[in-house]
């Protein structure tokens, strides 16, 4: 994400005159990077709603039993894997804060732990796959049980892959107290994808 | 004499509308209407016309009025229109009137839709199936046995519901003489309710798009007397040896499935006609389907075998030029032993 | 060589694209021999399908359309280069990743017209084929191919985004910015494009055909199709995420660039319609994508989401996907509708000279008809065994919907009146749009009457409705927004003689066209057939005929196009003599737009008022009233 009018003060230390175009009139107070990701998670939200209206669906509408027959989901270790991913949201914001305050150690460590920890969640989803036990097309329900862990996985996978741009650059010293909008901005994005795992896991697992 | 312009337009209004409603009131729109289904329906579309035109006509004269008096004339090039930005009043009254003219509407749709899918006690239940790309009827009788048939007959003036189920994908089953339709939905049943009212045979269409022979997934539907539909269930449950039921078919036409006919090879035309037709053309049969081969020409010289495979296992030999799996493969359950038997019988009759 | 491979640009995607599909093929393999499954790396379909996902995506890095993220991301300073590919110099320089909002408007223009013509020519084959009862030139398969392209092709690829097009190149100029808010994401957005165009348009060389089951794609039909559906059900992916980024740029756009001084309530309504669209497409379009990932998961992977046939389960929903789809396809029908309803505010009140009747009332028109737009989706559904009493709430819903459109529709009418009309080529689409998409209105009105709608849903009643909302909607108004803005894109004048030829060959041979399809309709013709009974032969014959005459008007309004651009005599800043503050600039406006942002001292539409100005380009202290609709002074930089 960059916005025009507002990319020259975005960039870290150093960088070339600004050759895009001039400075726009802000009507607004709202930052339009904050927004445009907003905006984002708006539809993303839509996406995981589309998921869910299958699973309403299949569950509800229809009526068919939830886990399907002769199936169970493992509850517990799902439990636990919620709790590493809800603790590496506090991590990220642990970090976040370190870099406001110029704290780079601190940041940095913040980070590391982030990327384990959402690592260590997609990790243990995946062996979750391969012995929950049955496989999507088993059942409708199989379906939208891969359907929809393995779309939220595949958003911690992208999730990861912006922390990981952001734990490296932590580490080669980017990142300022003034200049910190590209943690800010996939955090928010981060945060985003551990509420939509409560709500998957709730409904899924737990209902 | 120079009326107010709006007054004028109001007179050429009322009367363009006027002579749309006469005319779309005297055009006769619909195929024939067969059930009771159908006259509240037509009165619905009557009705929805009475409405529309006028709002179309009003839309349309101002329009027209506005380029006739308000047209940009030779020196008026700069010129501005009066700066007027609202009006609160009219703005008040064109959100009101559709609104109740709308909701008035609603309640009348809704009113003929209670009327249309009205439970009645004596119905009769007919299971319609819609398959890739025939529609087969399943007839329940009592004692838990079933009548199936490729043919639909229905007695007049009895209400019927049709239980609508899909083997593969979505179709539609849709008699237009009757007005209504539903969809054959796989994995659930679908209920829709006609009355019929009106003796004759009346086209049943596939209105959903099933696939490559979608445009030919028709069939037709008989409504004959109570006696008739009577004479004929009986003929239905008697055992397929197929007795002859002393010559007369139940309907006074010759319909599929009836044992009537002495000779096979008519037995065979018969079924060629309600069951083949639609995709095949065969002179002798007067048919003009084109989604298979001519059979006219293509049949020229081949052996019962091949025709027999050729109507129960269609894919096993693809004729050039077409595809597999448009025609239906399974003849050999929605058809009677006797009736392939009949086909084959006829073809091999004809193609000599 | 190498250099030339290395740097952004049609080389490099050329190769990346091989990379894409190499890079495919031995995922496909891998993956195939990790689960034990047979010819791993022969399988054909499976390497297609996933081509279709990734190499695109190579395609575009190879273009050159993330080359500035993956500089930032990586921390590395950003190139000069990088910025600097704003504007055009010549016509090489619209092939190429470009950032300026002008440029990127032109090259959706131009790429949404291409389909067009392409979805146009398409449906010339099945005017042909239905000339006639019985088969004449294409076989079934071939038939529900073409009508399946063609819808999807003009849907996707040109109505939703020439409008983003039109939007892209006046809505930053209308508001007073210098660019959109996230200039490299808008180049994306369009690159996207025309990989799904030339991918759904590919789909007829796919082994089987082209997909065949509508555009609407319903399951189970979808998930048994041959390899050209997926074709359809990634290719929609593209355009769907094209859609998505676009309206949230001009969201961002609109709420945090506008000029000083312009208030919500002094937005030209143009920018007002995109407003609302954008809003729909940023809730609904998420759910297209979702259905079409149900298809592909179900076809390639062997889900389970529709078949209520196979395995042991038999469970799947067969409903759900008609109501995930529509969820997004009937607010899709107002995205194509919305931004055609500013173009015509626009138009009318400058044609007209007099302010828009009930600006308000127009605006919050827009706004109800995207709320209400998310609550009337299953009126798609009346025939289709839901249960029965989700009919009746979504009758009254859909019913509602005309009474904002009313609105609309009463406030252009009362616009004109009293007014000084300039009958020129906008202005008679404009006139012709509020004719036909009334009755295509009225149309829909009528089928959302549940009991009439059972009898006439899926058959030509409907094909009728469709295009007199599409073509009588939104292509008339698209044709009017092209000729409004053409001096203004190009900097000439268009053959005013040649566009009110397009337009009467257009309206009238349209309306033969469509009209007699309600009589089809009504009499009994389904829709989506081959074939049909020896009773609908004459009207079908009239239909096509006038058809292939509405085909030849398209040329007429092509060559007006092409050769006003090349030789057309040029176009002052502002022939309209508008207020808006596009027009206040040179034609072609200068490169970042405007030399000093403007100020917004009034509302847009002030025709008739004494001395009313828009925008002044000065400081408002120093602003001197300039008489309405002269042309302002302004700082152009020619
Ligand atoms: C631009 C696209 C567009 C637009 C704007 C509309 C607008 C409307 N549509 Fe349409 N529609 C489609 C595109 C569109 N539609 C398409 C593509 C399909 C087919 C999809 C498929 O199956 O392939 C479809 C199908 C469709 C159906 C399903 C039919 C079926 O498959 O059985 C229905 C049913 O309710 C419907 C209703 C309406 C209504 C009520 C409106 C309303 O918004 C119209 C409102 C406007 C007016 C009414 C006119 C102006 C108003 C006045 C002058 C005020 C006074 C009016 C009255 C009092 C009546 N449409
Ligand atoms: C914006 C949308 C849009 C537009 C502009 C059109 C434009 C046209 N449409 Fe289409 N149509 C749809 C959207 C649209 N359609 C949709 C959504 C469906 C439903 C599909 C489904 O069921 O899934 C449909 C279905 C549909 C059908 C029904 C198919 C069926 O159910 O079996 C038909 C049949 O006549 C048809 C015809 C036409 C014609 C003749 C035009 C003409 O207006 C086209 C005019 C343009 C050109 C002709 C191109 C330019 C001209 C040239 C390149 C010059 C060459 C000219 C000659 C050779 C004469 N359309
Ligand atoms: C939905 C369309 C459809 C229906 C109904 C249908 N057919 Fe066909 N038929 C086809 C098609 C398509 C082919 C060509 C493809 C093939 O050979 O399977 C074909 C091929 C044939 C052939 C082989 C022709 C040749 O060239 O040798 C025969 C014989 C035949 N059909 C007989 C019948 C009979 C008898 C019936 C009715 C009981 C029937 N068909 C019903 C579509 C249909
Ligand atoms: Cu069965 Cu169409
Ligand atoms: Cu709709």
């Amino acid at each position: 994400m960059e916005a025009a009018s507002a990319s020259s003060s975005l960039h870290h230390a150093g960088e070339a005159a600004h050759h895009g175009p001039p400075e726009a009139h802000r009507s607004s107070r709202v930052d339009p990077q904050m927004l445009g990701m907003l905006l984002f998670i708006i539809s993303e939200i839509m996406v995981f709603g589309a998921f869910f209206t299958a699973y309403f669906f299949i569950r509800v509408v229809d009526g068919n039993p939830w886990p399907a027959e002769g199936t169970e989901l493992p509850k517990a270790i799902a439990g636990v894997n919620t709790a590493i991913l809800l603790s590496s949201s506090v991590t990220l914001h642990w970090a976040l804060e370190a870099i406001k305050r110029g704290n780079r150690p601190a940041f940095k460590a913040g980070m590391a732990t982030t990327f384990l920890l959402g690592a260590c969640f997609l990790f243990i989803q995946i062996n979750e796959y391969v012995h929950v036990g049955f496989a999507p097309y088993d059942s409708a329900q199989a379906s939208v049980f891969y359907g929809l862990t393995g779309l939220h996985g595949a958003h911690v996978a992208l999730g990861l892959l912006l922390l990981l741009i952001v734990t490296v650059r932590a580490f080669r010293g980017h990142f300022s107290p003034q200049a910190h909008r590209g943690v800010e901005v996939p955090g928010i994005y981060w945060h985003f994808v551990d509420v939509m795992w409560v709500i998957v896991f709730s409904t899924v697992y737990l209902l | 004499m120079r009326r107010h312009p709006v007054a004028q337009m109001v007179i050429v209004g009322a009367i363009a509308s006027a002579i749309g409603i006469v005319i779309a009131l005297v055009i006769d729109w619909f195929p024939a209407d067969a059930a009771e289904q159908a006259g509240p329906i037509d009165t619905l579309y009557d009705v929805l016309m009475i409405v529309s035109v006028p709002v179309f006509v009003l839309v349309t004269t101002v329009t027209l009025f506005a380029v006739w008096r308000f047209r940009m004339r030779p020196g008026q090039e700069n010129e501005d229109g009066p700066p007027i930005h609202g009006n609160t009043r009219l703005e008040v009254i064109w959100t009101a009137v559709p609104a109740i003219l709308l909701v008035s509407l609603c309640s009348y749709a809704y009113a003929v839709l209670v009327d249309i899918e009205e439970k009645h006690d004596d119905q009769l239940v007919v299971h319609v199936t819609g398959q890739q790309f025939a529609w087969r009827y399943r007839y329940p009788q009592p004692g838990g046995r079933a009548i199936e048939t490729t043919a639909l007959v229905l007695p007049k003036d009895r209400p019927v519901l049709f239980k609508v189920h899909a083997e593969d994908v979505i179709h539609d089953f849709w008699v237009p003489a009757f007005r209504v339709k539903i969809d054959a939905v796989p994995g659930i049943t679908t209920e829709v309710r006609a009355t019929p009212t009106k003796l004759g045979r009346y086209p049943v269409v596939c209105a959903e798009l099933c696939g490559l022979g979608h445009a030919v997934m028709r069939s037709s539907v008989r409504v004959v007397t109570p006696a008739a539909y009577d004479r004929w269930l009986q003929e239905q449950t008697a055992p397929a040896g197929g007795e002859a039921t002393g010559g007369a078919t139940a309907g006074g036409e010759g319909e599929a499935g009836g044992g009537g006919g002495a000779d096979l090879a008519a037995l065979g035309r018969e079924t060629f006609v309600s069951n083949c037709g639609s995709c095949h053309t065969l002179a002798d049969a007067g048919t003009s389907g084109a989604a298979g081969p001519d059979l006219t020409t293509a049949l020229r010289g081949q052996d019962e075998a091949t025709l027999r495979e050729d109507i129960v296992a269609p894919d096993a030999r693809i004729t050039e030029g077409y595809q597999a799996g448009v025609m239906p493969d399974n003849f050999a359950e929605t058809l009677s032993a006797e009736q392939i038997d009949g086909l084959v019988a006829y073809l091999a009759s004809v193609s000599r | 060589m190498t250099a030339k491979l290395r740097a952004p640009g049609w080389y490099r995607s050329g190769l990346f694209l091989l990379l894409g599909i190499a890079f495919s093929w031995v995922l496909v393999g891998v993956g195939r021999l990790a689960m034990d499954y047979p010819n791993a790396w022969t399988d054909g379909e499976a390497i297609t399908t996933v081509s279709l996902i990734a190499a695109p995506l190579f395609f575009l890095v190879g273009l050159g359309c993330f080359d500035y993220w993956f500089y930032w991301a990586s921390g590395r300073p950003t190139r000069a280069e990088d910025h600097s590919s704003h504007g055009a110099e010549s016509w090489k320089d619209y092939f190429r990743v470009n950032t300026d909002h002008k440029v990127i408007g032109i090259q959706y223009i131009c790429t949404s017209f291409f389909f067009m013509f392409v979805g146009g020519l398409i449906a010339m084959l099945m005017r042909a084929e239905l000339a006639q009862p019985g088969m004449q030139f294409v076989d079934t398969a071939t038939f529900n191919g073409l009508f399946s392209v063609h819808a999807a092709l003009l849907i996707f690829l040109f109505v939703i985004p020439i409008f983003a097009g039109i939007a892209n190149y006046v809505l930053p100029l209308m508001i007073g910015a210098p660019d959109m808010a996230f200039p490299r994401l808008n180049a994306l957005s369009f690159w996207l494009l025309p990989v799904a165009g030339v991918m759904l348009s590919a789909s007829f060389f796919a082994p089987g055909g082209a997909f065949a089951s509508g555009w609407t794609a319903y399951a189970p039909l979808s998930t048994e199709m041959p390899l050209g559906q997926v074709f359809f059900t990634v290719g929609v992916q593209f355009a769907g995420a094209a859609s998505i980024a676009t309206a949230l740029n001009f969201l961002v756009t609109i709420i945090t660039m506008r000029a000083p001084g312009m208030s919500f309530f002094r937005m030209p309504l143009l920018v007002w319609a995109n407003f609302a669209t954008s809003l729909l497409v940023v809730i609904a379009t998420p759910f297209i994508a979702a259905s079409q990932f149900f298809v592909l998961l179900d076809r390639a992977l062997g889900f389970n989401f529709f078949d209520a046939f196979v395995g042991a389960g038999k469970d799947g929903s067969v409903l759900m996907y008609q109501h995930v789809f529509w969820f997004y396809s009937h607010p899709a029908v107002y995205i194509m509708m919305l931004p055609g309803f500013g173009i015509i505010s626009e138009i009318i009140s400058v044609k007209a000279r007099k302010p828009i009747f009930g600006y308000r009332m127009m605006a919050f028109s827009l706004l109800a008809i995207v709320v209400l737009g998310f609550t009337v989706w299953a009126h798609h559904m009346f025939v289709s065994g839901m249960h029965a009493w989700i009919r009746v709430p979504m009758m009254i819903t859909t019913a509602i919907i005309a009474v904002p459109t009313g609105i609309k529709i009463f406030s252009w009418l009362a616009t004109m009146w009293r007014g000084v009309l300039r009958l020129d080529t906008p202005m008679l689409f404009a006139l012709g749009f509020l004719t036909t998409f009334t009755l295509g209105g009225i149309s829909g009105v009528m089928l959302a009457m549940i009991p009439f709608d059972i009898y006439v849903s899926d058959t030509y009643f409907i094909v009728a409705h469709i295009h007199y909302v599409l073509f009588g909607g939104s292509m008339l108004t698209i044709f009017a927004g092209i000729y409004y803005w053409f001096p203004k894109m190009t900097g000439r004048m268009y053959d005013e003689r040649l566009g009110k030829i397009h337009f009467w060959a257009t309206f009238v041979f349209f309306n033969v066209t469509f009209a007699p399809m309600h009589l089809l309709g009504l009499d009994g013709m389904p829709r989506r057939v081959a074939d049909y009974a020896e009773q609908y032969a004459t009207l079908n014959l009239l239909v096509t005929i006038a058809s292939f005459m509405l085909g030849l008007s398209m040329l007429v309004f092509l060559y007006n196009m092409v050769a006003s651009w090349r030789g057309g005599p040029r176009a002052a800043a502002n022939p309209w003599r508008a207020l808006t503050l596009e027009w206040q600039v040179s034609s072609p406006p200068p490169i970042f737009n405007f030399d000093a942002v403007p100020t917004v001292v009034g509302g847009p539409y002030e025709y008739g008022v004494p001395g009313a100005v828009h925008g002044i380009f000065q400081s408002p202290a120093e602003a001197k009233p300039t008489t309405a609709g002269s042309v302002a002074t302004s700082p152009t930089r020619e």
